[in-house]
């Protein structure tokens, strides 16, 4: 292959990437904002809501309600809600890394839903 | 439909988000453009056996390094290393979470992950890493080992027959989330490759019947360093060649050969399809045949979804080979052209394991750290210091990870799509026929890149 045909294909996959890297630095989410999630989980094995989204760089607070005494584990960023029947227990965390994340009762490994950091 | 668990991969967890779509139809949009552009610039190229030559550089500083014994002692002891681990803690570790029990990073991260992409970037590392010839080897220093029995020509079917083991135990089994099955695995395979290689010979059953060597030689031809040795056998020159184009060097033609890259393709496919919805859909349109059979239904649905789909991929392949050999209208031999081919498809399987594994490898891998205080879970304190490490994200943002992801599996199609070219212009001695070839494989390639990208972009489904 002779090198102008190199150079065309070379600059043509050069220009995919710089334009990919850019149209993805564009759309990223711009987080920064506070975000309070309130879920109540029933019976050791479901929470309503189950999906909570939130933006990188949110501040989340999320509030466990369980019917049930026990540990909600909050994957990837390994939070436990360590949940006393009947009350409330927060966690107030940024939400730095992007993902999708499980949200387990611990003891029975039920899953319970996740958070979708974007 | 009863709850199954979705383990992704080996085991443990996947954080990955899926591509966006709009950035999945930009890379989509992309690989088209660019096909078709490859296509138009390469027309009237060489052809014939100058179609194959390559640029390689010698580097002969790296002769002194391949003739001496360190890296394989070194390489050696690491593998046996590995390897022990992985019988000691997969028996004796914790049983009850996979995610504590460093058998399992081992085997499906460090091994299976991180050795294959690492080899495709640098070189064969499983040469130099592979436990059971340095086992042999240094009994051979002790004991005289002869071969016993002559190998009958099976080509490389027990091979292949080794590595769809292996990809069972990973993908459909359900268990490869248990570490003392791991183990068991591991002490069995041993001794299957021992006795192997005790009865007919070391290279012979390496070659012929140990699954990992070959993958590894496969995916070895990708890679940019080359050793050419003389006809003693002793490495003459180390050389550096563009990734990928080792993959047309002259290779054994065979259906064994074809199966053997083609079940790589599909294994790869299948891990990926599995976190689907998709998969899901046929899970549960399969419920009334494998819920009668209880805990074998799983492995059952797995195992047919997984040998339907090399099965298929085989079918889709071939024929578009009968499409490559009309078009280029010459009297070849089919197994001759179908093997030749399906190398040049090892690129975009290598790019989309790469993106497949991003995070899993930069990411899971480090869960192995803080496990390195108390390997077995029995309440020591041999450093203490890591007990607290948290994994760093830090280059698994989502945006990292996409862009890594589309950035590879458009530079493996470009380089698959180049070597074909390049493999037909070979093939088939005028460069109009040689073009000519080529539609349907670009065609097969641009849908291979496709099922990569959309199950990068599909919706991850855990649980039920």
């Amino acid at each position: 292959m002779s090198r102008a045909r190199i150079a065309i294909v070379a600059a043509v996959i050069v220009a995919f990437t710089v334009v990919g890297g850019i149209l993805i630095n564009a759309n990223r989410s711009h987080g920064g904002a506070n975000r309070t999630i309130d879920v109540t989980v029933t019976g050791a094995s479901s929470m309503t809501p189950s999906n909570l989204t939130a933006n990188q760089n949110d501040t989340v607070t999320i509030n466990v309600t369980s019917d049930t005494t026990g540990e909600v584990h909050l994957h990837g960023y390994d939070i436990h809600f360590n949940c006393t029947a009947g009350q409330v227990t927060s966690h107030t965390f940024k939400a730095v890394n992007t993902g999708h994340f499980d949200i387990e009762w611990e003891s029975t490994s039920a899953p319970l839903g996740t958070l979708v950091v974007t | 439909m009863p709850a199954i668990a979705i383990f992704l991969h080996g085991f443990g967890i996947k954080y990955d988000l899926p591509i966006a779509l709009w950035l999945y139809l930009y890379a989509a949009g992309g690989v088209v453009a660019i096909s078709f552009l490859l296509v138009v610039v390469f027309a009237g190229d060489k052809v014939g056996a100058k179609a194959v030559e390559y640029p390689r550089r010698a580097v002969p500083w790296l002769v002194g390094i391949a003739r001496s014994p360190w890296p394989r002692f070194i390489g050696g002891l690491v593998g046996v290393l590995a390897l022990v681990a992985v019988v000691v803690t997969g028996l004796f570790g914790v049983q009850k979470d996979p995610t504590l029990n460093p058998a399992e990073y081992i085997t499906w991260i460090y091994f299976w992950a991180a050795t294959v992409i690492l080899s495709g970037l640098v070189g064969n590392l499983w040469y130099l890493l592979n436990p059971w010839a340095a086992i042999y080897d240094a009994l051979t220093r002790f004991v005289r080992l002869g071969p016993v029995l002559k190998l009958p020509d099976v080509g490389i079917w027990p091979a292949a027959f080794f590595y769809l083991a292996f990809a069972c135990l990973e993908l459909t089994s359900g268990m490869s989330n248990r570490p003392w099955i791991v183990a068991v695995a591991a002490m069995a395979y041993t001794c299957i490759t021992l006795a192997g290689m005790i009865v007919f010979g070391r290279d012979e059953w390496l070659e012929h019947g140990e699954g990992f060597t070959v993958l590894f030689g496969i995916i070895g031809r990708f890679a940019p360093v080359e050793a050419e040795r003389d006809v003693s056998g002793r490495i003459s020159m180390v050389y550096l060649r563009p990734w990928g184009v080792g993959l047309l060097q002259p290779a054994v033609a065979g259906w064994d050969r074809v199966v053997f890259v083609i079940l790589m393709l599909s294994t790869l496919a299948f891990d990926g399809i599995l976190s689907t919805p998709a998969w899901q859909d046929f899970n549960v349109a399969l419920e009334p045949l494998w819920l009668p059979m209880g805990p074998y239904g799983f492995f059952f649905v797995r195992t047919l979804g997984l040998l339907l789909l090399t099965i298929t991929f085989l079918l889709v392949f071939v024929g578009f080979m009968q499409l490559v050999i009309f078009f280029g209208s010459r009297k070849v031999d089919l197994k001759a052209t179908v093997s030749a081919f399906a190398l040049t498809l090892v690129p975009i399987a290598l790019v989309y394991n790469a993106a497949h594994n991003y995070s899993y490898v930069l990411v899971q891998s480090q869960g192995i750290i803080p496990l390195l205080n108390d390997p077995l879970g029995k309440g020591w304190h041999l450093f203490p210091a890591v007990v607290g490490y948290q994994a760093s994200f830090a280059l698994a943002q989502a945006a990292t990870v996409w862009y890594a992801q589309v950035v590879l599996i458009v530079l493996g199609h470009v380089i698959a799509v180049y070597l074909s070219h390049l493999r037909a212009g070979e093939r088939f001695r005028s460069s109009r026929r040689a073009l000519l070839s080529q539609y349907p494989m670009l065609i097969l390639m641009i849908a291979y890149t496709m099922v990569s990208l959309s199950i990068l972009a599909a919706p991850i489904t855990r649980g039920s």
